[in-house]
């Protein structure tokens, strides 16, 4: 009796989550439907039943009138979250296996201190930050430019990647790499041929954590840029107005949602089948 | 591997990172440090110099220690919520369970979404006239709540949102470290006779404090940062109720414009929360392991 | 070079000509959307009318624009710029941003020296920290036809000292909305007379407002099924709440014997916040409290027009976006509502004398509070191409469409606005809903004791305090004196920290305004 009523319990937890995570969600799905009769009468759910359903929401979002589009800043997101991400990811690895398998010493500073100095990056506010990173892109030309955002997401996704990597490579063991050096390879070699290959969920995993930041980081991409320059977080407020149109809010916060969810589903995979194991420590 | 020989292997793995990053970060840090003894505002841009001024008003600027007092109880509590939840979330997705690819999967989405615009949605559903929360909570005749108009349910609203949007933060690092567990113990338990509750607080627990006390430290760093739902939600309000001090800073810095003055308290802020992390680092090390095996 | 130059140009002239001779003296807006729906106006002969605008050559240059968030003033910046791009061959290139970074998103460049904008749609409140950054409006703009019809109020707003520098497009204003079937109601004005013992009309004092308000809030009185509240009010504090807040006090506190400064006393530049003129319109806005809707302590602007324009609410006084939202076609409330003045106060204090001043009729002044401007940088390369983008902006068949929809958000500015007639043919307002419109808007006009924004540097900061210290009176955390004396203290700090004359010059330039009394 007890395996089965302990059983009850879990599904019971498992789904009240469930239906909370859920929530904003078929929240946002109804609402995107809706139009400003449809919200002033109070809180309705059902299409046609309760409301009439209207796809003024979506059209908003793809150049319909009274919309903006957003299919260009679709792809200059992408483009900057991804290749700030792989360059994170590229020096950010490098550098988490040198913190892993070798001592730093410059003064009193330690490996640890140098992990520390990393991840204390993202401590301060962005706020701040608007105007010094303002400055030196207008220094280097790059302001209103992807190029520039994916300067500044660097250093936004990097502590990220070090940190997720140097946990990860402690977690492998050093015989590996021995074993390969034993071998005859350089520590580079070793690297490369051995440890990296070994390491791709921990990879993943921390790409994952980039792409991610990088894809919802509103602050930055609407301080740097101008006109030229869109990202999706940036086009997707230039809807809300002074009277918050819920409905095509709705629709963009699930459209932009969707190539993240592709995402997730691609790491439950890795996770389920294993390969994972590992990959955080 | 620290013969000297490694000496060329062991920068160039580091230094590209490292110098990567100081070179984009440098400047705006020390600019900042600058820009914190200058009086630019909105009616004298640039940098003049001011001296400690900005440092000797924010001393006695209530409002930003409130914000920050605030803050604390806010981060930490999130924090907390987020890692139990996070926590058994992931322990119940772990193993049996059926459809678990699929409620891994639900579980991680939230995470995904971008903050400011699911804050929008949050405060359409905490809506008091015509959002579905009352209404929802109305079947069953509670409420209506005062979600965001009272200053202790608006200071929960807020933590719920923050709850729902980075749970799955803490889920997905838990989950991963579980799956990454070795069997070996948990068989030792097992013949030793040892109930769930048992295993847990012996085996499981105690074997993934590291990846608690990496996931709680970064949290604790992100949810610091605790802005933009409370801008959407409430603006800081009822009152000041809900103001943290990064949104207090925002409105310094952006709203009014006072550049020099949001830089100092930027910066007492960055030192505060540096020794701050560092000893709640140290406090998580012993409590964790101290407790551990 | 120059000759395939010279052909070029001249060739498009030619077609340019050929396809505006194929075309009525009525402008095409099918291409753009459902804009066509509203018919066009008579496009003129003035410089910056369509045919005008074609002749212009701007292909190869860009002009770069920022603007607030679709639909309100975004959405025919957009529609505007498209236009502009097909007569002229410029590319238009636009960003809307949400009204509350909008100051941020241009002031960083104005300080940081970039020329980030040609072309800015914001608040006109902010002219005390832009207008050295504004290229004053050319001789040539002054002299159109849709120029010389904005009314001095306007004209007013967009002007420092003695130039303007800002490009008029909009008229805003705060003013009372009531619904008038219920107000009109003999059931509910005999119920309101058998209660309080009093007749049931539109109230005329701040008094009557709340008392009325709370009278009907938390019951049924349209017969709906739902319940019903008095007063949709911007209380969410960084959401405009100070504008709703300086409408209530205006009553009570800008006395029209009284000259030299409503926020200050402009000699010796002490704030009067915490005079008990102002401290009375906070108590009366907490004491209004009781007849919010559920959640109404944390409405912002877009909440009030959901709730009056949905029918939630019987009063609302903010801008005109929810009596439009209220008339829209298919709103539920269309014809049952009504505008008037803000109401007034019988008693006003009088700073000179520590007195309360009796009045026989209530003084109401206008609050002309801030409304959507536009301007050129200074710093544009692409001068004579903004100004002509604003000039076509406002031209005479694009304004006369922008003013028929109602999430444009570009309301009455121009003494030919205030026709009745344009909104009860165009728009199908009864003549009531269209008359007292009308009438109340160019009533505002004609006041002589208004009150106009705190346009002075730094205003966002002085108006963020104000914001914060009424928030914390509304949330009991302060008393009403206790939260504006600590106003006042803290503006005092801003105005040494900024410079008194600084902020005297810039404010003695509102007190002539309000004070020239015309």
């Amino acid at each position: 009796m007890m395996p089965r009523f302990y059983s009850a319990l879990k599904y019971a937890a498992v789904l009240i989550w469930s239906a909370f995570v859920l929530a904003p969600f078929m929240w946002a799905l109804t609402t995107s439907f809706k139009t400003a009769n449809g919200v002033t009468g109070g809180p309705t759910y059902l299409p046609w039943i309760q409301y009439k359903p209207s796809l003024h929401g979506w059209e908003s979002l793809f150049g319909g009138a009274g919309g903006i589009d957003i299919v260009q800043p679709y792809i200059d997101s992408i483009i900057v979250t991804v290749g700030a991400s792989i360059i994170s990811i590229v020096l950010g690895t490098l550098a988490a296996y040198g913190l892993s398998r070798f001592q730093y010493r410059a003064g009193f500073v330690k490996n640890s201190d140098i992990v520390f100095f990393f991840i204390s990056q993202r401590i301060m506010p962005p706020i701040v930050l608007a105007i010094p990173f303002f400055l030196m892109l207008q220094f280097l030309g790059l302001l209103d430019t992807k190029t520039g955002l994916i300067i500044v997401y660097i250093a936004l996704l990097l502590p990220i990647a070090v940190w997720i990597m140097v946990d990860f490579f402690d977690g492998v063991p050093r015989a590996v790499d021995e074993m390969a050096m034993l071998d005859g390879c350089t520590p580079f070699e070793a690297f490369f041929k051995v440890v990296l290959p070994n390491s791709l969920p921990g990879i993943l995993v921390a790409l994952m954590f980039c792409l991610i930041f990088g894809w919802n980081d509103f602050f930055f991409a609407f301080t740097l840029t101008f006109t030229d320059t869109q990202l999706l977080p940036v086009a997707i407020v230039a809807l809300n107005s002074s009277v918050t149109p819920w409905w095509s809010l709705s629709a963009s916060a699930l459209i932009s949602v969707a190539p993240l969810v592709l995402i997730a589903f691609f790491v439950e995979r890795l996770l389920s089948r294993g390969t994972l194991a590992g990959a955080i420590r | 591997m620290d013969q000297p020989e490694f000496r060329f292997y062991k920068l160039s793995f580091l230094l590209p990172g490292l110098l990567g990053l100081l070179a984009v970060i440098l400047f705006p840090l020390f600019f900042t440090v600058r820009v914190s003894l200058s009086g630019w505002s909105a009616v004298s841009p640039g940098l003049d110099f001011d001296g400690l001024a900005n440092y000797r008003a924010l001393v006695s600027d209530v409002r930003f220690w409130q914000s920050f007092e605030r803050l604390a109880g806010m981060a930490v509590g999130t924090v907390l919520i987020q890692y139990i939840l996070g926590f058994a979330m992931a322990l119940l997705v772990w193993r049996e369970i059926r459809y678990r690819r699929f409620f891994r999967v639900l579980f991680l989405v939230p995470m995904m979404t971008t903050p400011v615009i699911m804050s929008v949605i949050w405060r359409t559903i905490l809506h008091e006239s015509l959002g579905p929360a009352n209404d929802f909570l109305g079947l069953f005749g509670l409420g209506p709540y005062p979600w965001l108009t009272d200053g202790s349910f608006a200071m929960a609203s807020v933590m719920m949102v923050e709850v729902w949007q980075w749970t799955p933060f803490m889920f997905l690092l838990l989950l991963a470290g579980l799956i990454s567990l070795p069997r070996e113990p948990f068989l030792a338990a097992a013949i030793d006779g040892a109930g769930p509750v048992r295993t847990f607080f012996n085996v499981t627990f105690p074997l993934m404090a590291p990846v608690s006390i990496g996931a709680i430290i970064i949290r604790l760093i992100e949810a610091s940062k605790i802005m933009d739902s409370v801008y959407v939600l409430t603006s800081g309000g009822p009152g000041t109720a809900t103001e943290t001090a990064g949104y207090y800073i925002y409105i310094r810095g952006l709203k009014d414009f006072e550049i020099g003055y949001a830089a100092a308290l930027s910066v007492t802020y960055l030192v505060v929360m540096i020794v701050l992390l560092t000893v709640i680092a140290k406090l998580l090390v012993r409590t964790f392991v101290g407790r551990g095996t | 070079m120059k000759r395939m130059l010279f052909l070029t140009s001249s060739a498009c002239v030619l077609t340019l000509a050929l396809a505006s001779a194929g075309r009525a003296d009525q402008v095409d807006y099918t291409k753009y959307g459902d804009y066509a729906n509203y018919g066009s106006a008579e496009d003129g002969s003035s410089a910056c009318s369509y045919a005008n605008i074609d002749k212009k050559d701007y292909s190869g240059k860009t002009l770069k624009v920022i603007s607030n968030a679709v639909p309100v003033i975004g959405e025919p910046t957009i529609l505007h710029a498209k236009q502009f791009e097909d007569l002229t061959g410029a590319k238009v290139e636009v960003v809307n941003v949400p009204f509350g970074d909008l100051y941020q998103r241009i002031m960083i460049p104005f300080q940081t020296g970039q020329a980030a904008y040609d072309v800015m749609f914001y608040g006109s409140l902010w002219i005390g920290d832009f207008h050295n950054f504004l290229a004053p409006v050319p001789e040539e703009y002054l002299q159109t036809p849709g120029m010389k019809d904005v009314t001095q109020n306007y004209k007013d707003v967009a002007t420092w000292g003695d130039q303007m520098v800002q490009y008029p497009v909009d008229g805003d204003r705060n003013y009372l909305k009531v619904r008038a079937d219920v107000f009109n109601n003999p059931e509910m004005q005999k119920k309101y007379k058998d209660e309080t013992g009093e007749d049931l009309a539109i109230p005329k004092t701040w008094d009557e407002y709340n008392q009325i308000a709370k009278f009907f809030s938390g019951w049924d009185w349209a017969g709906d099924g739902k319940k019903h509240y008095g007063s949709a009010e911007i209380t969410k504090r960084d959401d405009l709440m100070f504008s709703a807040f300086i409408d209530r006090v205006a009553a009570y506190a800008k006395n029209p014997n009284v000259k030299g400064g409503f926020f200050f006393d402009l000699k010796t530049m002490t704030p009067q916040v915490n005079n008990p003129g102002w401290v009375k319109g906070l108590e009366m806005f907490i004491d209004a409290k009781k007849a919010f809707p559920p959640g109404g302590e944390n409405f912002g602007l877009g909440d009030a027009i959901f709730s009056f324009g949905g029918g939630q609410s019987l009063m609302e006084y903010t801008w005109d976006d929810p009596f439009i939202q209220a008339q829209e076609k298919s709103s539920p409330i269309r014809n049952k509502v009504e505008a008037a003045p803000l109401p007034g106060a019988y008693e006003v204090w009088n700073r000179d004398t520590k007195k309360w001043d009796k009045f026989d009729t209530p003084n109401a002044p206008p609050y002309i509070t801030w409304g959507w401007t536009s301007a050129v940088a200074k710093a544009s390369k692409n001068k004579e191409m903004a100004f002509d983008y604003l000039c076509f902006f406002a031209n005479k068949p694009n304004h006369a469409l922008d003013l028929q929809i109602g999430r444009f958000g570009i309301n009455p500015y121009r003494n030919a606005d205030f026709e009745a007639k344009f909104w009860e043919d165009k728009l199908g307002w009864t003549p009531n809903v269209a008359e007292t419109y009308v009438k109340t808007l160019s009533g505002m006009d004609k006041s002589t004791n208004r009150v106009f924004d705190l346009r002075v540097p730094g205003v966002n900061q002085f108006m963020s305090i104000l914001a914060n210290g009424v928030s914390q009176a509304m949330a009991g955390q302060k008393t009403p004196q206790q939260a504006l004396d600590n106003v006042a203290k803290q503006w005092t700090d801003v105005v040494n920290k900024i410079g008194k004359d600084k902020v005297r010059d810039a404010y003695a330039k509102v007190v002539a305004l309000e004070d020239q009394g015309r």
